[in-house]
């Protein structure tokens, strides 16, 4: 991606989807930065409450923070873990009981842990080269 | 014509992201943005939109029902991170699906989509008719039947030979939607039918007894539209 003012590069991190996030966001990388920074908010928030949900073992209720935390992931390029959040709200559709949600849960719990971290990382990217270049 | 829209949408990135884009385009007013349906329920009481961007699983009501529970049909676009819709999406006749997130090329593809049904609704430009929402009921009225549309602030008077109809619209929004062969705005306050003018004088026209003003800005524009023998 480039500032088109003065055309210099910036090249999201080759573990997101990079590809995705050029064509999401095109050259409107004060959106990206935006966006990110938003996005590790909500899925701090999120992550609370998926917690709280599971340990109550209210999966309807954890189904829908899961549901709700799934977009988010795309917003920052990371596409696969969409899919394996997607497979566990089918889990939590399905089992109805903690117990048996569990193991998926501590692999989310992981994805997220891990998805916060890259996305804060690449805001950190964004906002310095925002705030050098544009 | 710019599209009056509502973003129902509870993941405030999203809505974000989808207000950007509409902004982008220069064709959509977003009007609003709820978190939840029931929200944009008590909304669409009192307001006529073109287009709902709807998500469908929400906190509360889903929305397909909120769909469900709509007295006119605005056009819809889908916008959801599942695509097992797509039945009931047909089933309610919307106008796209939008998978989250979703590129500024798609939503523009939707656009279009909207667009082409938005035609095939009007006929084109030959509208002959309108519905307002009035005395708690969408109520048609043919062009012929409107003598004027007088401004009231957040609401419109639309005069007809037997009755005055009341709405919350405002003369600047029905400018763009009502058929230019048949309607044009004189004043700021007014948009009249001018098939229906019975006289001009100076600054004034008469349409049934009714003076309307004619500001300068519009004075050219109504001289070059009647026709002067």
């Amino acid at each position: 991606m480039y500032n088109e003012d003065q055309k210099i590069a910036f090249l999201f991190s080759p573990e997101l989807n990079f590809e995705f996030l050029k064509e999401l966001y095109g050259d409107d990388l004060q959106q990206a930065e935006m966006v990110f920074e938003s996005t590790v908010q909500q899925l701090r928030s999120e992550q609370q409450l998926a917690e709280s949900r599971f340990h109550d073992g209210d999966i309807p209720g954890l189904k829908k923070v899961i549901h709700k935390m799934k977009p988010l992931l795309g917003y920052i390029g990371l596409n696969g873990y969409m899919e394996e959040f997607a497979a566990f709200e089918k889990i939590c559709l399905e089992s109805g009981t903690a117990t048996y949600a569990e193991k998926g849960f501590h692999h989310i719990r992981d994805l997220t842990d891990h998805a916060i971290k890259t996305a804060e990382k690449e805001f950190l990217r964004l906002k310095e080269h925002n705030t050098q270049y544009l | 014509m710019k599209y009056q829209s509502i973003i129902v949408e509870d993941l405030q990135v999203a809505a974000d992201f989808l207000k950007r884009y509409c902004e982008k385009s220069g064709a959509i007013d977003v009007l609003a943005h709820f978190l939840n349906a029931e929200d944009a329920m008590e909304f669409l009481k009192d307001n006529v939109i073109d287009l709902i961007f709807l998500d469908v699983e929400m906190p509360g009501a889903s929305g397909f029902e909120l769909l469900d529970q709509l007295v006119y049909t605005p056009q819809v676009i889908l916008t959801t991170s599942k695509t097992e819709y797509a039945y009931d999406a047909f089933q309610h006749n919307v106008t796209d699906y939008l998978k989250k997130p979703f590129t500024y090329q798609r939503f523009l593809d939707a656009l279009q989509k909207v667009s082409k049904k938005t035609e095939q609704i009007n006929g084109g430009s030959e509208q002959d008719h309108m519905f307002i929402k009035a005395d708690g009921k969408l109520i048609r009225l043919h062009n012929d039947d409107i003598l004027f549309i007088e401004s009231m602030g957040d609401y419109v008077k639309f005069i007809t030979p037997v009755k005055k109809y009341i709405t919350h619209n405002t003369i600047k929004n029905l400018e763009t939607k009502v058929n230019p062969l048949v309607f044009m705005k004189v004043h700021r306050s007014y948009i009249v039918n001018f098939t229906k003018i019975n006289d001009i004088q100076e600054n004034v026209l008469f349409i049934n007894g009714n003076m309307i003003p004619i500001s300068k800005t519009h004075k050219s524009g109504v001289m070059q539209k009647i026709n002067i023998l």
